[in-house]
């Protein structure tokens, strides 16, 4: 797929994307690499997987880390439970061999995200969310399946591809990762959007409400995005979230009364919505009435 | 580039080039790069830079320095213009300023002994700084008559001393960072020179850094807990879901020997700024000791409460309130102090970490009391804001230096590789 075949298909799916995101998209999908997307929480490195499997028109298989992950809940299984059975229920039989072979094949097998990836008919869209989350040993193990497109599960052996799924690992930087895993992905550091960007996404998901309050939202969240006091800057899914309730709440105008009263949509902790009302301090001391550029204007 | 034959070895030689500026490009890097230029020609230049930028570098800081190597190898016809002017001009000015420092920098009619390196510092100082040099070289003139060999050294030490402390000037503010990211920028700047403006930034920045030292180490400290004994209870126990099959095996963790940590900080003119940002540092990751005490020194020494380095004000009031604040620097007389101490602060179980630029009164006191806080603590670990080309200018950092473990840290990017290697004590 071509870049301007993307995205045209990305158009298809209504998602606001730029130039860089399309083109590295395109190089990831045409070098066959996995893509690692590194960036704060909420800038929509997940939105990307989604998008792209409905782009591509494939199923989205998602792994979602988390410490302590392993190979039993990311790649296989065996179901012991239906083993033990077995056992007791061919207690009798005399070929041992052959009972022992059979404990080991797809029947008792419970499949995981990574190994559905690979054996899935139809290519997918496989989505490794917060890798930054697992552990070192994890990653390493993830090398196999990057790289080689196989893995190795030691009763059966190498299970090659048989599809090749397009791989979207995503990080919130928590731990930097391993050398080796990052050269093995095409890579991508998304920020937060700037305001032509986050208006147009306000305008596509919310095309119900009023253009001026979109706009508003949008600069308010860009004010608070720029502002250092504030901790847990606010998430594109949040600024959708606080459109549509100020939209849902008859508010047509964000003046401070409204910002105030739906804050809790965009700000999530005590210290940030300290930050928030120290602002409109500043604001309400400045002789200029809002209208100077000397100072930000929550 | 119209001619797809002269890809690869373009892009061959791009690599080379991104390779010593140290990205660890490797066969395959260029290989997917002549591929995704085949694919996608070369109209437009924004779309290459992308995709080559997606083979290429693999970090946001590796995408600074891919950027910076792309427009300075793929010049666009405007940037070749801009750039042959903009070099033309800064001849013309260099050629100004050697011509000026010719006039200058000479002693009775002799050319100072001088590297070209210094000369062109000295046409880059502002004309006020010269005309000081000028007027300190002409008050002097007098005594040439009388001894010249005296006053072509006197005058010529006093020059390099100038010359050597502008230099330093300009690596601390940064002229080398001027094209960075203003994040990775601030990550490699010497921080004493940090704007207030910039503080808030350079907070932030530690709180990221700090948490992922915090990941790192807490995946460390897991990966340690394997001792190789076999905890049978804990086997057995987990072997009941399985049907009494002994399948998951579960080992004693090991015993961690706890650690002490014992700061003691320079708070001194200068020095408040770093010992601020590095206690912050410290205080802020969770793995590195058990606990941790902090004593602030300037000509006294005074140990800090938790409460008052929660957060930069606090710590500034408690500084001034201590009256350690502006004053001069006796690290001897604090390790004594802090070797004395009642109930002992120093013993088997404890690092000791001071931060300090190596500048104190006494320093043949210093050496010794150093010796004797080494003798008591486990280990002593000294973190100096000062970059480690100005030690041997120092004597009082070649000394120390000698005695105990010491970490050049004059920028964030220092002080989150030391703290790093706290974890390692």
């Amino acid at each position: 797929m071509n870049l301007a075949e993307l995205k045209s298909k990305m158009d298809q799916a209504h998602y606001i994307y730029d130039d860089t995101l399309a083109t590295v998209l395109a190089v990831a999908l045409e070098l066959g690499r996995p893509l690692l997307i590194e960036g704060a929480a909420g800038v929509g490195k997940t939105e990307i997987a989604k998008v792209m499997a409905s782009a591509l028109d494939r199923e989205l298989v998602r792994l979602q880390c988390y410490e302590g992950l392993d190979e039993s809940k990311a790649l296989y299984e065996w179901n012991y439970q239906k083993q033990l059975l077995s056992i007791q229920v061919n207690m009798a039989s005399r070929d041992r061999e052959s009972l022992t072979q059979s404990l080991f094949t797809d029947a008792y097998l419970l499949e995981r995200p990574l190994l559905k990836s690979i054996r899935s008919e139809k290519p997918v869209v496989l989505l490794i969310d917060e890798i930054d989350k697992a552990d070192e040993e994890f990653e390493a193990f993830l090398l196999e399946l990057l790289s080689e497109m196989q893995v190795t599960i030691p009763e059966v052996g190498t299970i090659r591809a048989k599809t090749i799924p397009f791989v979207i690992l995503t990080s919130n930087r928590a731990r930097p990762l391993s050398e080796a895993l990052r050269r093995r992905c095409a890579y991508l550091y998304i920020q937060y959007p700037d305001m032509e960007k986050e208006l147009s996404i306000l305008r596509a998901k919310l095309p119900h409400v009023d253009d001026r309050l979109c706009a508003q939202v949008a600069l308010a969240v860009q004010k608070l995005r720029s502002n250092e006091t504030i901790l847990k800057k606010p998430s594109i899914a949040e600024t959708l979230d606080w459109a549509a309730a100020l939209d849902a709440l008859g508010i047509r105008e964000l003046t401070p009364d409204a910002l105030r009263s739906t804050a809790g949509f965009i700000l999530k902790n005590s210290e940030d919505l300290a930050a928030l009302q120290e602002m409109e301090e500043e604001d309400h001391h400045c002789a200029c009435g809002g209208n100077c550029g000397e100072h930000s204007h929550g | 580039m119209d001619n797809p034959q002269v890809y690869p070895e373009k892009v061959s030689a791009f690599s080379r080039m991104l390779r010593l500026e140290g990205l660890p490009v490797g066969p395959k890097e260029t290989e997917d790069a002549c591929r995704i230029l085949l694919v996608m020609g070369l109209e437009s230049r924004e779309t290459v830079k992308t995709a080559l930028r997606t083979v290429f570098a693999k970090s946001r800081e590796e995408q600074g320095i891919f950027d910076r190597c792309f427009d300075s190898f793929f010049l666009s016809e405007e940037a070749m213009r801009q750039q042959a002017q903009a070099q033309m001009e800064r001849e013309q000015e260099m050629a100004q300023g050697r011509e000026q420092a010719q006039r200058d920098l000479n002693l009775n009619g002799q050319p100072m002994e001088l590297t070209d390196g210094q000369r062109e510092i000295y046409a880059a100082m502002s004309e006020e700084m010269r005309q000081k040099l000028r007027d300190f070289k002409d008050r002097f003139q007098e005594s040439a008559a009388r001894n010249p060999d005296l006053y072509n050294n006197f005058i010529h030490s006093v020059f390099t001393k100038t010359l050597l402390e502008q230099q330093m000037k300009m690596e601390d503010a940064g002229v080398n960072c001027a094209g960075l990211d203003p994040e990775l920028g601030i990550m490699y700047r010497d921080i004493s020179q940090f704007k207030d403006t910039e503080i808030p930034k350079a907070i932030s920045i530690i709180e990221n850094i700090s948490q992922q030292i915090n990941g790192e180490l807490s995946a460390k400290k897991k990966n340690r807990g394997r001792s190789g004994a076999l905890d049978f209870r804990k086997t057995i126990r987990k072997g009941l879901e399985t049907g009494g099959s002994l399948y998951r095996l579960k080992y004693k963790k090991k015993r961690q020997k706890k650690k002490h940590l014992v700061i003691l900080c320079d708070v001194s003119g200068s020095m408040v700024q770093f010992s601020e940002f590095a206690l912050r540092f410290i205080q802020s990751l969770n793995h590195v000791a058990e606990s941790s005490k902090v004593y602030l020194f300037s000509e006294a020494m005074v140990e800090a409460d938790a409460f008052s380095l929660q957060n930069m004000d606090l710590f500034r009031n408690f500084v001034k309130e201590s009256g350690a604040y502006g004053r001069g620097t006796d690290l001897g007389t604090a390790l004594l102090d802090l070797v004395h101490d009642n109930p002992p602060a120093l013993n088997d179980s404890t690092t000791l970490l001071i931060l300090s630029d190596t500048k104190t009164i006494d320093q043949a006191g210093a050496v010794q009391a150093l010796q004797e806080a080494k003798r008591l603590a486990g280990r002593v670990l000294w973190l100096n804001p000062l970059p480690e080309s100005r030690w041997q200018y120092l004597k009082g950092a070649s000394a120390f230096s000698q005695i105990c473990t010491m970490i050049s840290c004059s920028t964030l990017h220092d002080l989150a590789s030391a703290c790093r290697s706290l974890s390692n004590l």
